[in-house]
């Protein structure tokens, strides 16, 4: 608990503290906080939607009652539609051509894309690449069509779904397992560390290692909050919670490769495509970027296939 | 657990009885046919309307928020009268008054919470003051932007637009107008204590929760019993 | 400690007649102002956010809509005499199959409540007129009533899956061998008394009349049918079909439409006695919907409905404001400091919900003391899921002990006695319930065991 004279941060997300990536990284922040600023600022971290779900949180922020928080970028869409582009399908190859492209100018820039609504980004938290699994062998992009995935309610992912004639259900995220064991719904897309955190493969047929898609967070806080800080509060944060960024990211893949092997170890199947088999999908898949083009950019999807074309 | 009829009487009174009634029976009725639509399309049709789930949860909300005030009105709300009933009749009487004053206290801090909450979405200004209103604040940046997640926008509302947006178009339904039943639920929730507080002091009611009518029920039907027998 | 003036508050005013709602609702607000630098508008958002944020909790409405339909289109009364037919023969018969319309009632609706207003208004009368005391009808089907919720589905059980994140689909299943287990030691308690005290017994009538009675409430048992394999699929043939909050909702339309075009016992094709067939009538498909009596059921549901969520929203909000302050965190620091066993939380978690459900509403209670007590409870590899059951047995006892008890208030009406006669006449049968208490807390593989074989160990995703 804090001590009194402390200035708190109520920083609120929605997964554990210790084995998702997200929960490590807001731990870590916290500690190094509490730590180097002790006396002066002090973090608390509520975990596992206890004080506010991802939705509702961004609500809090702006009334003042919490303020930090790590939804995932898709999840900002009434702010900007400029994040649409880390959900469109097959954009980055891999999660260094993410990181470079989040590093770069307009990268960056993006942290800001909602200040006039209120919001300021401090950094992008990653959690890696998703993957498709369901409950029949999925090899070819066919295989996914007429099936029943969850997605998360956004207009890319549903666009992504209906291009692969697949039908795209919204679905509270803590309901999936159960829906994919029963059979309400056959599929869905994550990453490894939510596959494996949430033990889908064990109700699904197998895993198919598209890297199709990205999920990342960015951590905002409210500017006017933000701007009311002390400088070298503002400062002194700032820099802590840029270094937690990078430190985290860069063991991003490895967490991503434990949780896969994680998997494999409890008994799932996973499906690797060769070059033709995932071609097959970015053909099904990558038109749906025309559809929006206008809400990210044409230039931010050159830059991003510029970066991703030297890895 | 049917409810004696306590309808003011009054011709306006059983109007306005009806209306409540009727939009809680129609707002129960289209949260389960949407809900029950939703499974046909996905189980025969391998569809589904993708705003179903959040209109339906937006009704849900609606209907309780709404129905809060009728519970008060009709003095429906579940409470505890095991120990005022052992206090003599002046003591239960102090004790209807204090009870007044607790569901009015929560009454206003209610709306003075929602009101805060709704204004920013609306481009309305928020009340100044932690437990008072004390003045409006003058310059809260405004959430008329803030749409819901996937609720189709409607055209009849697109005057809000130009009204609050600064004319950008919205693409799904602004948060404005299914919040708007959090500062609307909670002032006929204030109306509605005010009145029943009022019928208290003047002694037409003698408590805020159910159980006494419970008693008359018991009454009723035992009066029905003993003429049976 | 603060949070002791929080409860003091809460206590205090439900003491002096503040609706629960209220009690729990201002005292959360003037803590939070009092405590911390939370904003009211946050109070407000709680509140919305309670039905439009908690998609598990959409059950509620359509779990007590379909029992509302069952309970005015005639379901309840084919049940009745299904059960009659059934058991009626045997000593204290008529008393049995009240405890046995109880349990396929409450196979079918999700409520407490609701199964003993269904089934206590036909039954209680018929045991009077063949004999049995007043208070020997009102007391077995008080207690009778409670296993509306621990038999599937379950409001409560809704509850606290959507408190603590656990499966509902799993909850419901853990339900069904607690639920036959408490329902036959009433029953069997019942034959016991009745051979003791001479009780009346029924003539037996025969396998036709069975059969015959299955025939006419085999629309109504279909019910129980179509919500098991909704959620649960038929292994091999199909999956499941529907999510367990989408199959409430379905369970209200087939009831609506059982009641309105199978039994006729509601709508336009019903004339008084006679019922009017759908071919002479055909336009009925359409007015149904908006037929007196279907609103009458839907304002009837949507009151009860209001009357649950205005406790449960403002539990939330109390619950929000606890979260807010760490309480939580810091409850379950000290008790696992302090060195509890599982033995030791286990009975403490008993004491906590039997005390707290003798004023509190079940589900009101359950969202207020689940986030307390969960943490806890999985550090101590208490299973997720017996510890739910434990708490619905819990709420169970609730219901029937005074000065708050659902089932009591409910029983009074239906029965036309005062409070206090319903509270000394269930006061025998709450015995039972206490030793099913013990038994359930002790040995968790009677909840354990169907979900665990069924659908694998609970996992925590948290
Ligand atoms: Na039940
Ligand atoms: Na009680």
């Amino acid at each position: 608990a804090c001590d009194d004279g402390e200035m708190v941060i109520k920083f609120s997300h929605v997964t554990n503290t210790d084995k998702h990536p997200k929960g490590i990284a807001a731990s870590l922040f916290m500690e190094r906080v509490n730590a180097e600023m002790d006396g002066k600022v002090c973090v608390e971290v509520y975990p596992n939607s206890t004080l506010y779900n991802d939705d509702q949180v961004l609500e809090a922020m702006l009334q003042g009652d919490v303020q930090m928080a790590a939804p995932s970028l898709s999840k900002f869409e009434t702010f900007t539609k400029i994040y649409r582009i880390f959900d469109l399908p097959f954009m980055f190859k891999n999660m260094d051509a993410v990181e470079e492209f989040q590093q770069s100018e307009v990268g960056q820039d993006m942290k800001e894309a909602m200040v006039r609504r209120g919001l300021l980004g401090l950094g992008f938290w990653h959690n890696g690449l998703k993957q498709f699994s369901a409950n029949k062998p999925l090899v070819a992009p066919t295989d996914a069509a007429g099936l029943k995935f969850r997605v998360q309610p956004s207009d890319v992912l549903v666009a992504q779904m209906e291009a692969l004639d697949a039908s795209p259900q919204p679905m509270s995220f803590s309901e999936v397992y159960g829906a994919l064991q029963t059979g309400v719904v056959d599929g869905q897309e994550n990453t490894w560390s939510n596959i494996y955190g949430q033990k889908f493969f064990e109700v699904q047929d197998g895993i198919t290692e598209t890297n199709h898609g990205l999920l990342d967070y960015m951590v905002v806080t409210s500017v006017d909050w933000w701007e009311g800080l002390d400088a070298d509060i503002r400062e002194q944060l700032s820099t802590i919670m840029s270094e937690v960024t990078t430190e985290r990211n860069a063991a991003i893949a490895e967490v991503d490769m434990e949780n896969r092997q994680a998997v494999l170890d409890a008994g799932g199947v996973i499906r690797e495509l060769d070059a033709e088999q995932r071609q097959a999908w970015v053909d099904v898949m990558k038109p749906v970027w025309a559809q929006f083009e206008g809400d990210v950019g044409a230039d931010n999807i050159a830059a991003a296939q510029e970066i991703n074309a030297k890895h | 657990m049917s409810l004696p009829d306590d309808s003011q009487g009054t011709a306006l009174g059983r109007f306005f009885d009806s209306v409540e009634e009727n939009l809680i029976a129609a707002i129960l009725g289209v949260m389960t046919l949407i809900t029950f639509a939703n499974v046909v399309l996905r189980y025969v049709f391998n569809e589904s309307l993708i705003w179903g789930l959040e209109v339906v949860l937006i009704l849900f909300a609606w209907l309780v928020m709404l129905g809060i005030s009728y519970g008060f009105k009709k003095t429906t709300h579940l409470g505890v009268d095991a120990v005022t009933n052992l206090l003599p009749s002046r003591g239960q009487r102090v004790a209807a008054l204090l009870s007044a004053a607790a569901c009015f206290a929560y009454a206003a801090l209610l709306m003075k919470g929602a009101w805060d909450y709704w204004a920013p979405f609306a481009a309305l200004q928020p009340t100044e003051g932690r437990w008072f209103p004390l003045g409006f604040t003058e310059n809260t940046r405004d959430r008329a932007f803030y749409m819901t997640d996937q609720v189709p926008m409607l055209g009849i509302l697109r005057w809000l637009e130009d009204a609050i947006n600064y004319g950008d178009s919205y693409d799904k339904l602004p948060r404005v107008v299914p919040y708007f039943i959090i500062p609307f639920g909670s002032a006929l929730i204030l109306l509605r204590v005010v009145q029943a507080s009022i019928r208290i002091i003047k002694g037409e009611q003698a408590s805020l929760i159910v159980s006494h009518e419970a008693e008359e029920d018991v009454e009723r039907v035992a009066a029905q019993n003993a003429q049976e027998e | 400690m603060e949070v002791i003036l929080l409860f003091v508050m809460v206590l205090g005013l439900l003491l002096i007649g503040v609706p629960i709602a209220v009690s729990l609702g201002l005292s959360s607000m003037i803590f939070l102002l009092a405590f911390s630098d939370t904003s009211l508008a946050s109070v407000a958002q709680s509140l919305y956010q309670a039905m439009a944020g908690h998609y598990t909790l959409l059950a509620i409405p359509f779990f007590i809509l379909a029992s509302s339909f069952m309970s005015t289109g005639g379901v309840a009364t084919r049940i009745v005499r299904f059960s009659i037919a059934c058991v009626g023969h045997m000593h204290g018969g008529l008393a049995i199959a009240g405890v046995f319309a109880c349990m396929i009632f409450a196979a079918l609706s999700g409520s407490s409540p609701a199964t003993v207003v269904a089934i206590g208004t036909i039954v209680i009368a018929a045991m009077k007129k063949v004999g049995y005391s007043k208070d020997f009808a009102a007391g077995v089907i008080c207690n009778a009533g409670t296993l509306g919720i621990l038999i599937p589905p379950s409001i409560v059980m809704v509850v606290y899956a959507s408190a603590t994140d656990v499966s509902v689909g799993r909850m419901f299943l853990a339900g069904v061998i607690p639920g036959l287990l408490a329902g036959t030691m009433l029953m069997l308690a019942i034959y016991i008394i009745a051979r003791i005290k001479k009780l009346p017994k029924g003539e037996w009538a025969g396998w036709g009349e069975i059969w015959n009675s299955f025939k006419d409430a085999f629309w109504g048992l279909m019910l129980i049918v179509i919500i098991m394999v909704g959620i649960y699929g038929i292994p091999g043939i199909t999956g499941a079909i529907f999510t367990p909050t989408e199959a409430a909702a379905v369970a209200s339309v087939y009831a609506f439409f059982v009641a309105s075009f199978i039994y006729r016992d509601m709508g336009p094709l019903r004339n008084s006695d006679e019922r009017i067939s759908l071919l002479r009538k055909p336009q009925a498909v359409v007015t149904a919907f908006f037929h007196k009596d279907t609103r009458a059921t839907l304002f009837d549901a949507g009151k009860l409905t209001i009357m649950l969520m205005f406790i449960i929203a403002n539990a939330l909000i109390l619950k929000h404001v606890l979260t807010d302050e760490q309480i939580p965190q810091q409850i379950a620091n000290a008790m696992l400091s302090a060195g509890f066993g599982k033995i030791m939380f286990l009975v403490m978690v008993n004491v906590i919900l039997l005390i707290g459900g003798q004023f509190m509403e079940p589900s009101g209670l359950i969202v207020i003391v689940a986030p307390l007590v969960f943490p806890i409870a999985i550090e101590l590899g208490v299973d997720p899921i017996h510890l739910g059951i434990i708490m619905v047995v819990n709420m169970e006892i609730g219901m029937i002990t005074p000065p708050v008890g659902l089932n009591l208030f409910v029983t009074s009406g239906v029965a036309g006695m005062p409070m206090m006669a319903v509270v000394r006449a269930a006061a025998p049968f709450l015995a039972i319930l206490f030793v099913f208490l013990i038994l359930i807390t002790y040995v968790p593989i009677i909840s354990t065991y169907l979900p665990t074989s069924l659908m694998g160990p609970e996992i925590i995703t948290n």
